[in-house]
């Protein structure tokens, strides 16, 4: 095998992929466009909020205890005051996951805050314990019935809510408490709604509270539970406990990572292999290279085309992790594993993807061979649950040396929060070395056979036979 | 006289199917060896196992002196007979990657293939992509992916289908220049005057076997038909007066002539002599063996009536099928 060849080979393959308006805007402008974008539409969505519900809520208050607190509930100024409070708190566990972020660009003053908050302003009215609901119900269904806008927006009916008599106390003490009901104006806020709904379950625990002379501050403070601190103990010491984004997502991204890179590598080399096949220019270069040096230089050149993205993802992964002030959540030597599994994994993908196209006329006809591809992409989706969930189980440790499956497992565990031994690692790269220099060897020899194989398109049997012709 | 390519029993099956049984060939240094034969003979498979695509199951084989092509690609041009050209490449990066993988240095590389283009009368097409030239045009791009690092032995599939009759003469004369050069070129096709044209040497094959091995001129000798083409003045009927005369075997009619065998032993320049004198003539000639002739009588040992007729018109019909694709 002349390496200067194969290199040539290699060469032509990686700009004919890489050198593409279409590889670049889909590798490289895509991604920085949806980064830019995604801010935007963020702050977008922010801004615009649905425009405040106006209008009046009906009470009819069989308990004749509960509107008065109902009406003070749902002040506009409170109902105001409320949201403002709402949305500081969440900035601040915003702040809390990145602080960069929560510390620079959205250090709001409070007057931004209220121009951006746009409660609902509501008019409680009581109807007289006497009033049928079928008649308030009527009222709301002829407004919305009518369509026409209202000249004053306060005489929008917006609710229409009954409070049973024995809602705040109990008539019979053997007896549960009684209920409430609520009728809407159809399509509401979402927001609105809870609001109304928490505001009269509020009141309607208010008035319990009182009337079973309980302080409703001290059952505040008695369900309020503090950890002041949280901590697993290892051998190395204490370390927090593993947030959701460690123990899942870390895991999950190197995972689509690997089989993104490896997955588009192996595609490109099935379309070139097919195409180069179908122009027939494959002989003329076959009396120049031979089919090993050919599929060699090929997957080599591929395995460049995954290797950019892979570099271009991470890239942008680890200043990602910069700019959050992550940076505790990964590893060099995660990076490297990444870069090690991907290696294995592509080269199992571009030996079958090689040894596919090299064997069929056309794309259409390499469908129908692809089964075990899919499998391969698929079962890490399948895996990804238990895995993730248990990286050291008997189930994960099994599929994670079980080639060629084992990359897209072990790269899940060892990006864990709770990464296997190394002798474990280190034993999965042999077998999957392994199995990768068995992979070739199957490809070389389909692909020397295949590639000056013409009409009907092979099953795996002929594969097979082709293996052993050669 | 070293030679270029030995073929010792070689013999390759495709499943079942024997596609070369036992050919035993010597192609000499220098020399233009045409492989002739109708469409399916297994030329193409030799071929393929001269360039070390396919590899024999039985039988030994050297090119250039080495074991196979595989040592010495770099020495060999060839053009497949199934075309092929990466359709998005610009036809100069094309012709630049194929050089490099043959071995050439990219520093001059590319003055030499603008040398090539120009021979071939292309020199503006470089910067254009190979799908935007015509078929003729690709084809004449792939002649020179085949010679521009100037090899040794130039192997050339079927290099004529497809060229209408300017291109095929322009291809004519690069590939005698080439033998001018001391060049060793191999090529097959199916179209004997074509190989008339060219060889100096013609194997030909049948059903994968070799039938016929030897130069133009001794075929010629060998195959002597013995026969003179007469139109004599005064029509047709005069042929049973030319069959009574001295040393003619038997007149028949052919395309608008008499062909009249002449016995054995009577010189053909003699018989010529007395044919005028006999009858005046509005032309006569002394009938040339065509390799379709010769390919005819080997196929069918010399038996003449409906097994030769069927042959020569299924090789007619191939060869028609070719001028149509010229046409088109």
């Amino acid at each position: 095998m002349k390496i200067t060849k194969v290199l040539r080979v290699a060469a032509r393959e990686f700009a004919s992929t890489a050198i593409t308006k279409g590889f670049i805007i889909g590798a490289l402008v895509l991604p920085a466009v949806m980064a830019a974008v995604i801010p935007v539409v963020m702050v977008l969505a922010m801004r615009a909020q649905p425009p405040a519900d106006t209008g009046t809520i009906y009470i009819l208050d069989h308990s004749a205890e509960v509107t008065t607190v109902l009406d003070e509930r749902l002040d506009p100024e409170a109902v105001k005051e409320r949201w403002i409070q709402r949305f500081d708190r969440s900035i601040k566990s915003a702040k809390k996951l990145m602080p960069q972020v929560g510390g620079a660009a959205v250090e709001n003053s409070r007057e931004q805050v209220e121009s951006i908050i746009k409660s609902p302003v509501f008019r409680i009215i009581p109807a007289g314990t006497d009033t049928d609901l079928e008649e308030l119900k009527e009222e709301l269904r002829n407004q919305v019935a009518s369509k026409a806008t209202l000249d004053d927006e306060q005489h929008r009916l917006l609710a229409i809510i009954e409070i049973d008599a024995d809602a705040t106390l109990k008539v019979n003490e053997d007896e549960g408490y009684g209920a409430y009901q609520a009728f809407f104006r159809p399509k509401l806020n979402e927001e609105t709604v809870g609001e109304i709904k928490d505001g009269v379950r509020w009141s309607i625990r208010q008035k319990r509270y009182e009337n079973a002379d309980l302080d409703r501050t001290m059952i505040a403070e008695i369900n309020s539970i503090q950890a002041r601190d949280s901590k697993e103990i290892t051998e190395e010491g204490e370390r927090n406990e593993a947030s959701a984004i460690a123990s899942f997502a870390i895991p999950f991204v190197a995972m689509i990572l690997l089989l993104m890179a490896s997955m588009t590598g192996g595609q490109y080399l099935l379309t070139t292999t097919v195409e180069e096949k179908s122009n027939r220019v494959v002989e003329v270069l076959l009396s120049a290279v031979s089919p090993l040096e050919l599929m060699t230089g090929k997957i080599i050149g591929q395995m460049g085309v995954g290797l950019s993205l892979l570099t271009i993802y991470n890239s942008v992964g680890i200043i990602a992790l910069i700019v959050f002030k992550r940076g505790d959540l990964v590893t060099p030597l995660t990076f490297l594993y990444l870069f090690i599994f991907f290696i294995l994994a592509y080269f199992m993908f571009a030996s079958l993807m090689a040894a596919i196209g090299s064997a069929v006329n056309d794309l259409r006809e390499a469908q129908s061979l692809m089964t075990p591809v899919m499998l391969m992409m698929i079962m890490p989706y399948i895996f990804f649950m238990p895995v993730i969930r248990a990286p050291n189980s008997l189930f994960s440790t099994i599929t994670s040396f079980i080639p060629p499956v084992s990359p897209f497992i072990m790269i899940m565990r060892v990006s864990s929060t709770d990464p296997p031994p190394f002798w474990q690692v280190g034993l999965a790269i042999i077998l999957n070395m392994i199995a990768v220099l068995l992979f070739l060897w199957f490809a070389a020899k389909v692909f020397r056979v295949g590639l000056l194989m013409f009409g009907k398109p092979p099953n795996l049997r002929t594969l097979i036979k082709w293996v052993r012709m050669a | 006289m070293t030679q270029a390519v030995s073929m010792d029993g070689v013999r390759k099956t495709f499943g079942r199917k024997v596609a070369v049984e036992g050919i035993d060939l010597t192609i000499p240094e220098g020399s233009v060896y045409g492989f002739i034969g109708p469409n399916g003979a297994g030329k193409t498979t030799t071929i393929r196992m001269i360039m070390s695509i396919l590899f024999p199951d039985h039988g030994d084989l050297s090119v250039l002196g080495k074991k196979s092509a595989v040592e010495s690609k770099d020495r060999i041009g060839y053009l497949p007979e199934e075309r092929g050209i990466y359709k998005k490449m610009k036809v100069g990066s094309f012709l630049k990657h194929i050089g490099r993988l043959k071995g050439l240095d990219s520093r001059g590389l590319n003055s030499t293939v603008m040398e090539w283009l120009d021979r071939v009368e292309l020199a503006e097409v470089h910067k254009k992509k190979c799908e935007e030239l015509s078929k003729g045009m690709q084809q004449k791009v792939q002649f020179i992916a085949s010679v521009l690092h100037d090899p040794d032995l130039i192997i050339l599939d079927e290099p004529f289908s497809g060229l209408d009759p300017i291109n095929m003469r322009l291809l004519r004369n690069l590939i005698n220049d080439e033998h001018a050069k001391g060049k060793t070129v191999i090529f097959s096709t199916h179209v004997m005057h074509q190989a008339e044209q060219l060889c100096d040497h013609i194997v030909m094959i049948h059903q994968g076997k070799k039938v016929l091995d030897d130069t133009l001129e001794d075929i010629r000798t060998r195959f002597d038909p013995r026969a003179i083409h007469v139109d004599p003045i005064g029509g047709m009927e005069k042929a049973d007066e030319i069959a009574q005369l001295s040393g003619v075997s038997h007149v028949s009619p052919v395309e608008g002539a008499l062909e009249v065998v002449l016995h054995e032993g009577i010189e053909p320049q003699i018989a010529m002599k007395s044919l005028l004198e006999a009858h005046p003539m509005n032309r006569i000639e002394i009938k040339r063996p065509t390799l379709e002739d010769v390919f005819i009588e080997i196929v069918t040992g010399g038996k003449r009536g409906e097994d030769a007729a069927q042959l020569r018109a299924d090789l007619l019909a191939g060869t028609k099928n070719e001028e149509e694709e010229v046409a088109s």
